[in-house]
């Protein structure tokens, strides 16, 4: 039975009982003021069983906990598990296992004849119906990782930055002290280009999940499910699909993974200077 | 409208017609006349509920400021139109648009010439689009395979009908152009139908757009948010594309497909029939 069927029948249920008062309870024992807003309420409690259809996700919070800001969950969406290729969460009794299978395809439009193009749009159209199960096929267009060459340079600069101080403090002689200030001139003008836009990377991959009564279940069903696939896209295509594991798949998942976090600090304090002046 | 929903409707109106009965209840003058006015917002309520229960929803809740928190980290806003999550002082926002590409087409029929030049071209077409996009996004399909026999049972009964105005038209001596476009029809169907009996499987598809926008406040990450929908609306209008920006219940069926997707067909039928 679907979740909504037994809130609905609840709410109609209370909402009939009260409109059941209004009528049969006499106004001597229930004044009309008081039968007016056990009315509203029965239209109220009509108008949420019918919304129970498709919002029974949200009403169940919104009785409870009277709050503006409705906590529908408090827990991690997901974990992943401990062979790190599988995405595993909880539906209900059961648990969903989710694979991520990368697609490596590197053709380009601009060096494909009429007929490779015609072929390519049709080789995509059979991807999408390799699989009778729900599959989901992406392109993801995401900002590549510069976090730990940034990191680097940032780095690289304090040092420098400290040398020269050092230089200053002890009065170097001036070829010395103007060799450093070149370097970190140098390393600075490094960084300033590097954060001056995102680069990108664009992949593709496809998403298939899962339903076990275990963990384990849940996930050797979606590995099964992914194999089938990955022997079609390579057929299909001719290149050698992989499952994506570790920290990779957290791309696909996780917002911040599509715009690293030092790329996105090092923009924003940019775009800031660049108002500022 | 799918059968459980009209039940639903159907219940929800009955309990409306029992609010009519009982307001003599409610005595004669104003509260008669309250007791009228609810029971007739009611009413329309469910009606509007039926049709756009995306939009109504989330004006209800822009009105009373409610946002929500679907997981740990994770936010979505009065208007229900967006995702938000705070990571070190950095808010990413994301929103979804819906996108059908194209509606899944047999190769047997006879594609009109300007759809095979819309084939040859889409490669390309995506390409310089996606040159041009220079934030995140994902384009996803989510497909799925139907039931053979009862779409097989679909385009037979649709065959029939075509027959059927087939002959209404032959009769009431019709003019050429009407019976030359009910007999494409007939054999666009009956390909159809044919690919089905050589083993071809028939597929459901949904098409979403999904982008990711920075800021380092709430409202910078979503003001971010609003020019790359557009922008994305943009560029996605060059591969004939309609694009709907996805609100309410389906953005949080959407989120949720980030962890994990429907594993079978019946599911995913009951989460999308209005947006998409």
């Amino acid at each position: 039975m679907a979740n909504y069927v037994g809130m609905f029948l609840g709410l109609i249920l209370a909402s009939v009982i009260l409109i059941g008062i209004v009528m049969f309870v006499p106004s001597l024992l229930l004044p009309t003021y008081i039968k007016i807003i056990i009315f509203i309420v029965a239209m109220v409690l009509d108008a949420m069983a019918f919304s129970s259809r498709y919002y029974s996700y949200l009403l169940s919070p919104m009785l409870k906990q009277h709050k503006k800001h409705l906590v529908l969950s408090n827990e991690n969406p997901y974990w992943v598990a401990q062979s790190g290729d599988t995405i595993l969460r909880k539906s209900g009794e059961d648990f969903i296992a989710t694979v991520y299978i990368s697609i490596p395809v590197y053709r380009s439009a601009t060096e494909m004849e009429e007929e490779d193009k015609l072929d390519f749009a049709q080789q995509i159209s059979r991807l999408v119906g390799l699989s009778k199960d729900p599959t989901r096929y992406t392109t993801e267009l995401y900002v590549m990782n510069k976090d730990s060459y940034i990191q680097q340079l940032r780095e690289t600069i304090t040092m420098t930055e400290n040398e020269e101080a050092q230089l200053q403090s002890n009065d170097a002689p001036k070829n010395e002290l103007d060799r450093v200030r070149g370097k970190l001139a140098m390393w600075r003008n490094m960084l300033d280009s590097i954060s001056k836009g995102y680069s990108f990377e664009l992949s593709s991959y496809i998403t298939v999940s899962a339903t076990g009564t275990k963990e384990y279940e849940a996930s050797s069903l979606a590995q099964q499910k992914a194999r089938e696939l990955m022997s079609g896209v390579g057929s299909l295509f001719g290149v050698p699909p992989s499952i994506i594991t570790g920290n990779d798949l957290l791309r696909f998942v996780e917002p911040e993974y599509l715009i690293p976090i030092s790329t996105v600090t090092e923009q924003i304090s940019k775009n800031i200077q660049e108002q500022v002046i | 409208m799918d059968d459980a929903k009209l039940v639903l409707l159907l219940f929800s109106l009955i309990v409306v017609m029992f609010g009519f009965i009982a307001l003599p209840s409610l005595g004669k003058g104003l509260l008669y006349d309250i007791g009228l006015l609810i029971l007739l917002l009611t009413a329309v309520f469910i009606l509007a509920m039926n049709w756009v229960d995306a939009k109504l929803f989330s004006t209800i809740t822009s009105i009373f400021g409610i946002t929500f928190q679907p997981a740990k980290d994770y936010k979505i806003n009065k208007q229900q139109n967006a995702v938000i999550k705070e990571v070190n002082g950095i808010f990413y926002t994301t929103g979804f648009i819906t996108a059908n590409l194209f509606s899944y087409t047999f190769k047997e029929e006879a594609a009109p010439e300007d759809d095979e030049d819309k084939m040859i071209n889409a490669p390309e077409t995506w390409e310089r689009m996606v040159m041009n996009i220079n934030f995140p996004f994902k384009f996803h399909v989510l497909a799925s395979g139907l039931d053979v026999q009862n779409i097989r049972d679909e385009l037979e009964g649709k065959r029939s009908y075509q027959e059927f105005q087939l002959s209404r038209a032959m009769q009431n001596n019709s003019s050429e152009t009407a019976i030359t476009d009910i007999r494409r029809k007939m054999s666009t169907i009956q390909a159809k139908i044919d690919r089905i009996s050589a083993g071809e499987k028939p597929i459901a598809t949904l098409m979403y757009i999904e982008t990711t926008a920075i800021g380092v406040s709430e409202k910078a990450s979503i003001d971010a948010l609003e020019g790359q929908i557009n922008q994305l609306r943009l560029s996605f209008s060059s591969l004939d594309v309609e694009t709907t920006r996805v609100i309410g219940r389906e953005l949080y069926s959407l989120f949720n497909f980030n962890f994990s997707i429907p594993t079978d067909f019946k599911q995913l039928a009951n989460m999308f029939d209005q947006q998409s």
